[in-house]
């Protein structure tokens, strides 16, 4: 599918110790696994909540206090989850690449993630005007229904990573 | 109390198991027989392989992965290249080399993978 030097890149990948023993080790695979899908649950779980927040659900919560509360962690959350997933790549790289549903996992991930930095460097500028008791704007209500959409969407590409 | 532990990694490893390949792209009505020579197998997460030469035809045969194959009593060592092997299995819908083993028979003994 992709030109000489990425198949080469994938094959050094997939050739390396790492990918041996994803492979080979009876445990390490699902262990990594695990700890992949532990990282998404903080991950997205806070996403979701944040969603469900800005689309006026609990209003007496500050939406500023829910942001550095939930922020954090889902950025501690993607130490988890990127090592883990890379290792799991590493195992059978050539494969994923050529999977459809992974194609557009990644795809939607950097979907989510624009949708994120763009929700943070606009609209939640002025979330003092409406920390609390009020609706949020109309714009920063989008932004949830994207993140709420792209996430389960991202997750149900990665479960289907292993049927197509 | 003292036995929630083995459940919990019980729940872990049932599924962790189940968390692969679906059976849904093998076609479980058509059930293929097939007896032949390994030529190469993959002891390997998340499934192992063996290639399998029967009658002319090389199938792909997707496998149980390894901590399951390990648990039910198939080692590495019976899925040595050069041993003649029995898998009852369904063909993959979409690849005509490939199918899903349901139990493999080596050395005199039987294995359900599913």
């Amino acid at each position: 599918m992709t030109a000489a030097p990425g198949d080469a890149i994938l094959r050094a990948v997939e050739q390396s110790k790492l990918a041996a023993a994803m492979r080979g080790e009876l445990w390490l695979y699902p262990a990594v696994e695990v700890l992949h899908i532990c990282g998404f649950v903080i991950l997205v779980g806070a996403a979701i909540m944040f969603d469900l927040r800005l689309f006026g659900f609990s209003r007496g919560l500050p939406v500023r206090d829910l942001a550095r509360h939930l922020l954090p962690w889902s950025c501690a959350a993607l130490l988890v989850i990127v090592p883990t997933g890379l290792m799991m790549f590493s195992a059978h790289a050539g494969d994923f690449v050529d999977n459809r549903a992974f194609v557009l996992k990644l795809t939607l991930l950097m979907f989510a993630a624009t949708n994120a930095a763009a929700f943070h460097a606009g609209v939640f500028r002025s979330a003092a005007s409406w920390d609390r008791d009020v609706a949020a704007p109309l714009g920063a209500r989008l932004h949830a229904a994207g993140s709420l959409a792209l996430w389960i969407a991202i997750i149900s590409c990665g479960r289907l990573i292993a049927y197509v | 109390m003292g036995r929630s532990p083995f459940v919990l990694v019980g729940l872990l490893f049932a599924l962790s198991a189940g968390a692969h390949h679906g059976w849904s792209e093998y076609d479980s009505a058509k059930v293929l027989n097939v007896t032949g020579v390994i030529k190469e197998a993959g002891y390997e997460h998340p499934h192992g392989h063996v290639r399998l030469e029967a009658a002319g035809k090389t199938w792909l045969v997707v496998m149980a992965p390894p901590s399951r194959m390990e648990n039910r009593g198939l080692a590495t060592a019976d899925l040595k290249p050069g041993t003649t092997v029995t898998v009852v299995g369904y063909p993959n819908r979409g690849k005509p080399e490939e199918m899903r083993a349901e139990r493999i028979t080596v050395n005199a003994k039987t294995i359900e993978l599913r």
